[in-house]
């Protein structure tokens, strides 16, 4: 045994990242121009906004003008903020309306890019073309695109804002649109009641959590006096303030809620009523990403937060686990990946609580990125997939990759990526996490990092345990069912889950449909976002990130050990059902509570939203009878005082009236007459 | 001095006033005006005075006439940062409530039966009396005159005059209720009618007896002189008990809660034209009010009340938005949004501080806006439907009237207080101002009242998805009802475009009303 270990030289020593010097860039001179991109960013979305709406209402055309083009504009804005701040280095201020006059409160309301944030504004905008330029073939035949793209042009703007934004009061401002326009992006299709109550739950759900946030943000701002982020910062880490801790906890509760953390979780899902883009939209780079952004922002306040670092880690390492498992035993597909997004989202926020000290919150940075890329990829995917195939779920989906090769590879690459597979992004992002999680514990982050680590840990066989899944029903030979004969009967149970055999179709044929279907450039964003998914990876080795994290390859190989075991177990179980979905053998009692969010949505129901409207009904009651009365009961009084005090009157003006009005002219013609 | 600038003032006065009155008397004297003649000139009164308030904000003249010698009541007219947002509210809601269309009031005969076909003759049915073409001439001249009142009571600087002005729009406001609100049994016009008179009569004469007490302290009717004592000649005792005669009186305006029950019900009956008035100026009265005879003469008693009154508005912000919750007609629901948002109001009033004073004059304005729009948006909903119940099935508007939905969509979102939207910047501003409250405040009392009003803002945003589900979306197209156009989508837009213009670009308002809101706070040291 010591041979063996002595062979393959036991124990590793662990492995530093090395740094790829990046080439030498070209010095293109940097124009002084009014407009930093930053403003310019924000500015063009939030405007493609508003004239996508004004623009053409007999045809889709020049809304889709409108709304490339700026994305594309915005696009090329960031590289050069990219490279703005890459050759200034420090951070780019510029301002916005402000600063306003509040009184004793200062709000300068200015823009910052540093190196993070304008590296995610990039692929937020990235992300956001690929996204417009695929709901442009997407939603072609729909009457409302306009107003689709013109939201999603709004719903950028709103998380540029909140990327590249420098005071809270901003960050507050595009946090609560990005809000608004989940909400009208989920409800798009408004005919559908499904789609409208599911708006209207993303929507509560996550203003309800903002109450935290809200509060949180404004404390902090009034104990600094200033909403300006940096003087926040500089306010409450000069001293340790207990009021912090509580302040920070506030503002998690907000963040949990926007990126669908327990107990918030349970919007998400139902999110996918809205139309694919928008989902690749919401659940890939912007809205449910945001936290993490606010964190960043905000992150020496969270490091020296202990109470709130250890709710943001119970929180999510709690998610990871219960979204990894509920995504296995998903029948659809598209609600497998909500479930993931759940569950790497709550993997990015880990990243926040383990930052051993001295070093910044890039690894966390680094997971959204490559989070944004591999599952937005996989939701367009997704989307294409199922105007082939005429739904998500998997009776519709099986042998899906197998009928449509095109399909093979984006949903390969994306899936592999999720799972963490090398050499994809995924992988690298993941491993970071945990390396990060595992060096947090070494250096002494508190129990924060034991159960992240743990979390982290248990996420990794799991993610690849459902991806695996998928890719098996996906990939699926059409002609499986066939051939087998039941063997063994009674050790391995033969699942035949009846779904509709689809038609053996020659693979040309297969491929042709598959991508008439597809308009190219759409099919073209989705294979950028699939190279990205394959290259992205590169990007720890800039020095566009700081990573001060050096690998344990003991804990590496583990991790790919349990994932390559996780497959296998699935890709045995698998076996003997006739869609080979590994689900098919969970018991019908945990497939269904898991489709429904382990009854989340009764206890939203029982918890808040019916005792709500019981206390609504007594207002209304108190209202009517109590409060009312009063006043009814003086108004009849008042009326019957008068009608009987008529009684005793004349009805009609006696004549002694015009006596009395002529007297009155008398004195006043005597009272002008004597001054 | 040029003759504009002398001009202004007056006309911004005597204009709505003049033409007012002179509609009231054509219309009992001789033949009366026909309506399109009565409308033009009132629309044309509105213009005039919308570009008078414009010159006078700018220009900034002032009137000073002794008015009643042996009392030292002046005539002493002028602007201040205080007074000038309230003004150009003024003027261009003057404008929108007399360009907006006139609908017939709805009366139980005229619904009677399900096709609602007009019946040929008049039935002898409680309240079918539909106006004759001379009643048209009373109801513009009404508009005018409230405002006229209205103008008067911003821009007065003698407490005897802002009563007299106060008082002016009562009994053309109740004229407006009483004879041009909807008659159907369910929105009981008298009742409605009846409570209005009751209520504000009330608050008017407990807010006399306050301005008579500070009168008789002070030795003086002038409001700039009552800011600068700040209280000084008055024992805190006294400051205290005339500042909760004064926050009743004026509290019934605006309303706080539990004085509102009567806005529900004057909202559901009055015309268009009418709630328009209602919510975007003389309920700002009661806030202005607030702010000019309590909290600038009386800053110790304010601060002592402080608690209470914040805690009513808070009481006021959830119970509205409960309320909203179960409402079963739309109109009545937007007053109940009307009580929650004059609850940030009078809770950044309470806080005392720079902050809420800015943050109370924002959400005034974003208020008058987002009311104004709402109430022209859902006058036509209710005259096409013949009726404002949220149980009849309607159809979906984003269906069958785009234009109204997506009105209806954006005067949600700025109810809810959506950034970007002008809501948003008062609500924030009240809630930062009760988080950090001015000197003599409790802090973790106004703490507590903080997070109440934030979970107020979450009953907002429930309610506003509540009426966009059940109006906006959804797939009915029947009963078809028609788009909005013409004037009215044209004002529908004006307002729009100023509730996005308020939240983007709040910096010129902020700007505008800072040296007033300084200037008060500046004097709370003088008093003690």
């Amino acid at each position: 045994m010591n041979d063996l270990l002595d062979l393959i030289g036991w124990p590793w020593p662990d492995w530093d990242l090395p740094s790829l010097p990046l080439p030498d860039l070209p010095d293109i001179p940097l124009p002084d121009l009014p407009v930093t991109a930053a403003q310019v960013m924000i500015l063009l979305t939030a405007t493609a906004g508003i004239l996508g709406l004004a623009v053409g209402r007999r045809s889709s055309r020049p809304a889709a003008w409108v709304a490339v083009l700026s994305s594309g504009l915005v696009l090329l804005a960031a590289v050069w903020q990219l490279y703005a701040v890459y050759e200034l280095g420090g951070q780019q201020v510029s301002g916005t309306v402000g600063p306003l006059a509040l009184g004793e409160l200062e709000a300068p309301l200015e823009l910052s890019a540093t190196r993070l944030s304008a590296l995610v504004a990039a692929v937020v905008s990235l992300v956001a073309l690929v996204v417009q330029v695929f709901a442009r073939w997407y939603l072609w035949f729909d009457p409302r695109y306009r107003q689709f793209s013109a939201t999603v042009s709004l719903f950028t703007a709103a998380m540029l804002l909140v990327v590249l934004s420098g005071d809270v009061l901003l960050t507050l401002i595009g946090w609560e649109v990005m809000g608004w326009c989940s909400f009208l992006l989920i409800g798009h299709l408004s005919v559908k009641d499904s789609a409208n109550r599911a708006a209207v739950k993303a929507l509560l759900v996550t203003r309800l959590a903002d109450v935290g946030f809200v509060i949180g943000l404004i404390w902090l701002a009034a104990g600094a006096g200033s909403t300006s982020v940096e003087a926040i910062i500089e306010h409450w880490t000069g001293d340790s303030y207990a009021a912090l801790g509580v302040a920070m906890c506030l503002v998690v509760v907000g963040v949990a809620g926007k990126s669908a953390q327990l107990p918030f979780q349970d919007w998400l899902p139902d999110a996918m009523e809205g139309p694919t883009p928008a989902s690749a939209l919401i659940h890939a780079a912007t809205m449910v990403a945001a936290g993490t952004v606010v964190l960043a922002q905000l992150f020496p306040l969270l490091q020296a937060a202990g109470p709130a670092r250890l709710l943001l880690a119970v929180l999510v390492s709690v998610t990871v686990v219960l979204a990894a498992l509920l995504a296995f035993a998903q029948p659809d597909l598209k609600r497998l990946l909500a479930w993931s997004t759940v569950s790497q989202v709550g993997l990015m926020l880990a990243a926040l609580t383990v930052v051993p000290g001295g070093t910044g919150p890039d690894v966390a940075i680094m997971h959204l990125l490559s989070h944004a890329w591999f599952k937005a990829l996989l939701f367009l995917t997704v989307g294409w997939m199922g105007v082939l195939t005429g739904g998500t779920v998997v009776r519709y989906v099986a042998s899906a990759t197998k009928r449509y090769r095109s399909l093979r590879r984006p949903m390969g690459l994306g899936l592999l990526a999720l799972a963490g597979v090398p050499p994809m992004v995924g992988f690298v992002s993941k491993e970071l996490v945990l390396a990060q999680a595992e060096h947090g514990v070494q250096d002494g982050v508190g129990p924060a990092g034991t159960i992240v680590l743990a979390a982290v840990g248990a996420s990794v066989p799991l993610t690849a345990a459902y991806c695996m899944r998928a890719w098996l029903i996906l990939d699926r030979g059409p002609i499986q069912r066939l051939q087998r004969t039941p063997r063994r009967a009674q050790e391995h149970q033969i699942i035949d889950d009846f779904f509709d055999e689809p038609e053996v179709l020659e693979e040309a044929i297969g491929i042709e449909e598959a991508e008439s279907a597809i308009s190219s450039s759409a099919r073209t964003a989705v294979a950028l976002l699939g190279f990205c998914s394959v290259v992205g990876g590169i990007l720890v080795f800039t020095p566009q990130l700081d990573l001060h994290v050096s690998i344990n390859l003991q804990l590496l190989v583990a991790a790919l050990l349990l994932m390559a075991l996780a497959a296998l177990a699935v890709w045995v179980v698998s076996r003997g059902v006739g869609s080979r979905d590994a689900a098919a053998r969970l018991p019908i009692r945990v497939s269904l509570a898991a489709e429904r969010g382990l009854g989340f949505d009764a206890l939203y129901r029982a918890v808040v939203a019916r005792p709500v409207v019981a206390l609504a009904h007594g207002v209304q009651w108190l209202d009517r009878e109590v409060l009312d009365g009063y006043v009814r009961g003086a108004g009849h009084a008042a009326r019957l005082l008068g009608g009987a005090l008529e009684h005793t009157h004349p009805r009609r003006p006696a004549p002694g009236l015009v006596l009395v009005l002529a007297g009155v002219l008398v004195l006043a013609v005597i009272g002008v007459v004597l001054t | 001095m040029s003759v504009i600038d002398a001009l202004a003032l007056p006309v911004l006065v005597l204009t709505p006033l003049l033409v007012g009155v002179w509609l009231l008397v054509a219309d009992r004297v001789g033949t009366p005006p026909r309506p399109g003649t009565s409308r033009s000139l009132a629309v044309a009164a509105a213009v005039l005075v919308a570009a008078s308030a414009v010159v006078v904000v700018w220009r900034r003249p002032e009137i000073d006439l002794l008015w009643i010698e042996s009392l030292g009541v002046r005539l002493d007219l002028g602007v201040d940062g205080l007074s000038a947002p309230f003004l150009l509210l003024t003027g261009l809601m003057a404008v929108v409530a007399t360009l907006v269309p006139y609908h017939h009031p709805l009366s139980d005969a005229r619904l009677g039966e399900p096709g609602r076909h007009e019946p040929t003759v008049a039935l002898p049915v409680v309240g079918t009396d539909v106006p004759r073409p001379r009643a048209l001439a009373t109801y513009y001249a009404c508009l005018l005159v409230v405002v006229a009142g209205s103008l008067l009571t911003f821009l007065t600087r003698d407490a005897v005059v802002f009563f007299v002005a106060f008082e002016l729009v009562l009994i053309p406001m109740w004229v407006l209720v009483a004879r041009h609100g909807d008659a159907t049994s369910a929105a009981d016009r008298d009742g409605a009618a009846l409570r209005f008179l009751l209520f504000t009569a009330t608050g008017s004469m407990l807010m006399l007896v306050g301005i008579l007490a500070l009168w008789g302290a002070t030795g003086t009717t002038d409001l700039s002189r009552w800011a600068e004592l700040a209280g000084s000649s008055l024992a805190s005792g006294t400051q205290v008990v005339v500042a909760v005669i004064l926050l009743i009186g004026l509290g019934i305006k605006v309303p706080v809660w539990p004085l509102h029950t009567w806005l529900p019900w004057v909202h559901a009956t009055a015309p268009t034209a009418g709630s328009v008035l209602l919510a975007a100026v003389l309920l700002k009265m009661g806030a202005y009010g607030m702010i000019r005879l309590v909290a600038a003469p009386l800053p110790e008693g304010l601060a002592t009340v402080a608690p209470v009154l914040a805690g009513l508005a808070v009481t006021g912000i959830l119970w509205a938005g409960l309320a909203c919750l179960v409402e079963q007609d739309l109109k009545r629901l937007i007053a109940w949004a009307s009580i929650g948002h004059l609850g940030f109001v009078v809770l950044a009033i309470a806080a005392g501080s720079e902050t809420g004073l800015q943050a109370a004059i924002y959400g005034n304005m974003a208020h008058g806006l987002i009311s104004a729009l709402l109430f022209v948006l859902v006058g036509n909903l209710k005259h096409q439907w013949g009726g404002a119940d949220l149980g009849s099935p309607r159809a979906a508007l984003r269906e069958v009237s785009p234009r109204l939905g997506f009105v209806l969509v954006l005067g949600m979102a700025a109810a809810m207080g959506l950034p970007g939207l002008a809501g948003f910047w008062g609500e924030w501003g009240a809630l930062y101002a009760a988080w950090e409250p001015g000197p003599g405040r409790t802090l973790w009392w106004f703490r507590g009242f903080a997070i109440a009003a934030a979970l107020g803002a979450v009953l907002a945003a429930a309610y506003a998805v509540r009426v966009l589900r059940e109006v906006w979306a959804g797939d009915r197209r029947s009963p078809a009802i028609r788009d909005t156009r013409g004037v009215e989508l044209g004002l529908l837009s004006l307002l729009g475009v100023g509730i996005l213009a308020l939240g983007v670009y709040p910096g010129p308002l902020l700007d505008l009303t800072a040296p007033a809101t300084e200037a008060i706070i500046a004097t709370l040291g003088v008093g003690r």
